[in-house]
This record gives C-alpha cells, sequence and structure tokens, in this order.
C-alpha cells in the first residue's frame, strides 16, 4: 500500500532519515516509537510527501511518487494525515475543518462534503461539536477533529505523528478510544506513538527507531518480552516504567 | 460658522463626496493590489520579490504630492499626453495604499504559521487553495486593526489633492476661506468635518472587525 525504499532526509549536516525502507500493507497497523529528535517525524513526512525526500523513493499502491510530474495534491489526498500539535484550521468551526478538504480537494458537491464531513465526526464522537471553533474546544477534542479531518478524505492510509503527545494525560484517553474505533475498523495506520498499552493491543508491528534508521522490528510480544538490541531494551524498560506511574 | 456651512453646503457636500470617493477608491483597489503584492513577495520567487520591493520603497519613501506631481506633471510631459486630474488622484492614491497594504498584508499572512500551509497541504489542497482557502481568510482578519490605520491616514492624505487642483474638501474650504477672509472658522469647520466621517468609519471597521473575528481568539496589535 504505501512504501518506501532506501529513504534519505538531509537537512544540511543533519541526517534526519538514513536508508529507510518499510512497507505498509492493507489493514496493516504498524507503530513506531523511539527517542524524540530521531527522525521519526521527518519519516512520517516524507512518507505523506509533505516534505520531499532527499533520496529513496515513495511508492503508493504501486506508483511511484518521488519522480518527476507526479500530482502531489491528489496523492497527499490519499494519504491522511494527523498532527502532534494538531494543526486543525483556527477561523473554521469543527465542521467547517473537516468539510474543507472533500469539498474544495476532491472537489465533491457541497451537499455530499456536509455529508461526508458529519459521518467523519460522528465517528469520532464529536458531531455536537460541529459548530464549535477550535479555540472552543478541549485538546483532546481538537485532535478527534484532526482525526475526523483526515477521515473525511476517504485515506487509504492514514499516519499519525504522536497524536496524543501534546495533550494532558487525562485527556489522551479519548483519542486512544477514537483510535481503538479506527483500529477495530481495519484501518491502515501508520502510528508514531509512546502508548505502550496501547500499542500492545492494536499493533501488528512495532518498529523502534533511533538516530534516523530502524532499529529493530517485530511483534508487540518480542518489544515487551525480549527485545533483541540493547538500545531498545532500555528505552521500553524507561516507557513501561512511566506508563506504571501514570 | 453655522452660516459658512449652510451657505456653501452644496460646495462643502461635493469636496466631501470627492473626498470620500478617493479614500474608499484607494483603499480598496489598494487592498485588492496589496493582496496580489504580499502573495507575489512570499510566494513568487527573488526576482518578483525584488521588483515588488522596488515598487514598495519608491511609494513609502517618496512624498504623496511629488508622487501626485509625478503622475500629473512628470509622466504625461515624457509622454506628451494628459491626463486629468481625477484619474491622477485614483491611480496614485491606489499605487500608494497598495505599496502600505501590502506590509501589513504581508505580515498577517506570515503569523499564519507555516503550520496551517502543512496543514492544508495535508488534505490535498493544492498551494493557490491553500492560500484561498486558509491563509488569505485567517490573514485578512488579523489585518483589519492595521487596515484601519491604513485607512485613517488616507483619509487625511486626500488633502493633498489640492495641489493638483482637485475640487476636494481641503480645496473647498480653502477656497471659503479666501472669498469671506474667514479662514479661522472655515477650517475649523474642515477638521470637524473631517473627524466625523472618519471616527464614523473608524467604528464601522470596529463593528466588522467584531463580526469576523474568530470565536475564542483575540487578536492585539
Amino acid at each position: 500500500m504505501l512504501e518506501c525504499r532506501n529513504l534519505w532526509k538531509i537537512y544540511g549536516k543533519i541526517v534526519a532519515v538514513k536508508d529507510v525502507s518499510l512497507e505498509i500493507r492493507e489493514g496493516d497497523i504498524k507503530l513506531i516509537f523511539g527517542p524524540s529528535g530521531s527522525g521519526k517525524s521527518t519519516l512520517a513526512r516524507c512518507l505523506a510527501m509533505l516534505t520531499t525526500p532527499t533520496k529513496g523513493d515513495v511508492f503508493l499502491k504501486g506508483e511511484c511518487l518521488t519522480k518527476p510530474g507526479v500530482d502531489l495534491n491528489k496523492a497527499r489526498a490519499r494519504v491522511g494525515f494527523v498532527f502532534q500539535h494538531i494543526w486543525l484550521f483556527h477561523h473554521l468551526n469543527a465542521l467547517g475543518n473537516v468539510e474543507l478538504g472533500p469539498r474544495r480537494s476532491l472537489g465533491l458537491p457541497k451537499k455530499e462534503a456536509r455529508e461526508r464531513a458529519n459521518q467523519a465526526l460522528r465517528e469520532v464522537r464529536m458531531e455536537e461539536w460541529a459548530k464549535h471553533y477550535p479555540a472552543q474546544l478541549s485538546g483532546g477534542q481538537q485532535q478527534r477533529v484532526g482525526i475526523a479531518r483526515a477521515l473525511a478524505m476517504h485515506p487509504e492510509i492514514i499516519i499519525l505523528d504522536e497524536p496524543t503527545s501534546a495533550l494532558d494525560p487525562e485527556l489522551t484517553g479519548e483519542v486512544i478510544d477514537t483510535l481503538r474505533d479506527l483500529a477495530k475498523k481495519g484501518t491502515t495506520m501508520l502510528i508514531i506513538s509512546h502508548e505502550m498499552p496501547f500499542a500492545r493491543e492494536v499493533a501488528d508491528e512495532m518498529i523502534f527507531f533511533d538516530e534516523g534508521t530502524i532499529i529493530e522490528r517485530g511483534s508487540p510480544e518480542r518489544f515487551f518480552t525480549k527485545p533483541s538490541s540493547e538500545r531498545a531494551r532500555r528505552f521500553m524498560a524507561r516507557l513501561i516504567k512511566r506508563t506504571r506511574r501514570e | 460658522m453655522i452660516d459658512l456651512l449652510i451657505e456653501y453646503f452644496p460646495m462643502i457636500l461635493n469636496g466631501l463626496l470627492r473626498t470620500v470617493q478617493f479614500t474608499f477608491f484607494g483603499v480598496l483597489v489598494g487592498l485588492a493590489l496589496g493582496i496580489l503584492l504580499a502573495i507575489g513577495d512570499l510566494y513568487g520567487g527573488r526576482i518578483t520579490s525584488t521588483i515588488i520591493k522596488f515598487y514598495v520603497e519608491f511609494f513609502r519613501g517618496s512624498p504623496l504630492v511629488v508622487q501626485l506631481f509625478i503622475f500629473y506633471y512628470s509622466i504625461p510631459n515624457m509622454f506628451n499626453i494628459l491626463i486629468d486630474y481625477f484619474t491622477v488622484g485614483f491611480i496614485v492614491f491606489a499605487l500608494n495604499s497598495a505599496a502600505y497594504q501590502k506590509g501589513y498584508i504581508k505580515g498577517a499572512m506570515e503569523s499564519v504559521y507555516e503550520d496551517q500551509m502543512t496543514a492544508a497541504l495535508s488534505i490535498g489542497l493544492s498551494k493557490a487553495q491553500a492560500i484561498r482557502y486558509v491563509v488569505l481568510p485567517q490573514a485578512l482578519r488579523i489585518v483589519i486593526p492595521a487596515w484601519s490605520n491604513e485607512f485613517c491616514s488616507l483619509a487625511k492624505s486626500t488633502a493633498a489633492l489640492l495641489y493638483i487642483g482637485v475640487p476636494e474638501l481641503t480645496s473647498a474650504l480653502y477656497s471659503i476661506g479666501s472669498w469671506t477672509w474667514r479662514y479661522l472658522e472655515s477650517f475649523a469647520l474642515g477638521a470637524f468635518i473631517y473627524l466625523l466621517w472618519i471616527t464614523a468609519v473608524m467604528k464601522g471597521l470596529d463593528m466588522l472587525y467584531n463580526k469576523v473575528k474568530i470565536p475564542g481568539i483575540e487578536i492585539t496589535v
């Protein structure tokens, strides 16, 4: 479905992503975790073509997105993206935020776009808040609208870049519930997250990422019981300790 | 003073209407041009941006009266043509105001963070659509307070049209003063009329600002 081969992203002298190859198949839920500043977000943005990779290729359903002449707007419309800092459009209410993509990017008629937006808001249980503006919503509610904004495009895959890490601990629960619903429906997802109980529950594969590259990958069980790399072992121990504290 | 107003009412009213006309034309056409200049400067590449910079510096860096003279005397002289003072006034006010408004609008667009653009691209909008549906609607709301300053200053600058002979409000007052030798009263009356209509427009812009402001967000400028 979505794949990258030998992907590099270099900013000046800083190598953010180093020779990463990754494939997400239909129905997969892959979870990337690792220290901050390790290049997870950059990788996510390269996969969504929000940033152009320095080297390497990205394929969406076999179609290469990194060769010249590709209509990137069309490609981006097929890949949903949920941002760490949410980034709703401040001047539009929840419905307006969700409706904009179907209406202007997909060019659907007004009525159809609105139906889709309402449907997406229902999926994240935000239909009652449709007329509220971002600044009038809590962080958790905002992020659910952010997820609805991606859903309304009927994307083939959704990439979520630390969807809960900017939220207060008591607000992460409602966003995690929403993601759990999506997982149950078989939504293809690439999630960057450190919510370990959630990861164990839904992820088909976990990927430990550090210094711009994949250090170790495997089933959640393997990471929770016996990660093979020392770095992953130490990082998991810290995360599990933190989760218990919460 | 009241008798002056009554006696010369048609002339004063005419002058005021001219003044209002030039102000609104300048501000509105300047707004449209200002938006284009701001977009060109931000997204148009280095050459476009340099040309725009020269344009803006010329209109911001020279007196309005000199600009009026250039368009009224110098340019027609060069090409051996005649341009009437109304056309000159409209052109200069629009170009002059655009130069100032470009700065306000560009600043407001830049303050609508890069992240709004990224979010817009993520749902498949093109860059042009992102500007049209996401960046500009927010920037134009932010710019209203700065914009009312521009309006205020332009409204008073219309007095400079006196120098190329446009019969606007100040020129009407000047004539009345010289006919009656009651300069003090005629200009005091004039100042009051300026004050009145400018205050009214400011109040209107304030109401507009409150009407379109984004719920939950206070913008302080």
